[in-house]
């Protein structure tokens, strides 16, 4: 089974060309950061509350990348809420997507193409190997989306970080995403990481608001 | 620790629970209601004497209001204490669930 990470990280791969898509650059960075929070919740490691987070087992769960997370959580225990985490791990410049796809590529879901444009700018393309786990994750989404049913809690917290990420155009029509717009919302803030996410991209929306008001 | 309990009242599998709903209580919790959902037509949590509820505890009751969705079971939360019903709020659990302040039956 693909992590949450993988999952957000294979939507966002455009099946046609291999290129990857993302429309809001900051937010996509939080929201990855708040997929490795979901799979250390899935994975029984992390839970919270309306605020904070804690570790509640320390053992290895055998994926790179989230344990690497699970270890600096343990190493800091002064950072308490998931907001702080947020931005701690956003600040440290993790690459969380391309550990993502390094995963997919050997999954044998993806492969790696690399070229040159003008002979001088490199272009990295992501072409399907496999396209079957990506129809699978859309047809998750638009399932947890398009119907009134309570998802199971893996497909509520997809929708919360592909709405976060700008990629729920890439599965439903603008007709259909404004016309559930209520219900994408309703399911996103079921979650504590996920309102938490939120609340630090409007905080940095905010902050890059000020600055260019500042040099106007 | 989590104590539930179940009483037929009034057309209602009750289930009243006891304690701490977080990562390490979750599954038994979402058993223990799971449970009630396969046995009843109409089954209500009583969270009166919950104590604390996380986002796995949340999780839990969230999967086995699902599966009373998904049979076509009736399913109620009900008697939350200010604390738990601060979470519930702040989640927009009132969206998905039928919450009640007292008890359906």
């Amino acid at each position: 089974m693909l992590t949450m990470l993988e999952e957000v990280v294979l939507l966002a791969v455009d099946e046609q060309t291999g290129s990857l898509r993302s429309t809001r650059e900051f937010g996509t960075a939080y929201a990855l950061v708040g997929a490795v929070f979901f799979d250390l919740a899935l994975a029984r490691r992390i839970d919270t509350d309306t605020e904070a987070i804690r570790i509640v087992d320390r053992a290895p769960t055998g994926n790179t990348t989230l344990d690497r997370v699970l270890a600096e959580m343990a190493a800091k225990p002064h950072l308490s809420t998931v907001r702080q985490w947020i931005e701690e791990i956003f600040l440290n410049r993790r690459d969380l997507e391309g550990e993502a796809l390094s995963s997919l590529i050997g999954q044998g879901i993806l492969r790696h193409e690399k070229s040159r444009r003008l002979w001088i700018i490199d272009v990295e393309r992501f072409p399907m190997v496999n396209d079957r786990p990506q129809q699978h994750v859309k047809a998750r989404l638009a399932q947890a989306i398009l119907t009134d049913a309570i998802p199971e809690t893996r497909d509520i917290m997809l929708v919360s970080i592909a709405e976060q990420c700008g990629l729920l155009g890439y599965v439903l029509s603008e007709t259909q995403i404004q016309g559930r717009r209520q219900r994408v919302a309703n399911l996103s803030r079921l979650e504590t990481i996920s309102r938490q996410v939120n609340e630090a991209i409007a905080g940095l929306d905010f902050t890059r608001q000020q600055s260019v008001g500042k040099i106007v | 620790m989590i104590e539930a309990t179940q009483e037929t009242r009034a057309g209602w599998l009750v289930v009243a629970v006891k304690g701490r709903a977080d990562a390490e209580t979750a599954d038994q919790l979402e058993s223990a209601l799971r449970s009630a959902v396969d046995q009843h037509a109409k089954v209500a949590a009583d969270f009166r004497a919950l104590d604390y509820i996380s986002s796995a505890g949340l999780r839990a009751v969230l999967q086995a209001a699902r599966a009373a969705q998904e049979n076509h079971r009736e399913f109620a939360v009900c008697g939350l204490s200010d604390s738990v019903k601060k979470v519930f709020d702040m989640s927009g659990m009132h969206h998905v669930l039928m919450i009640h302040g007292e008890l359906p039956c």
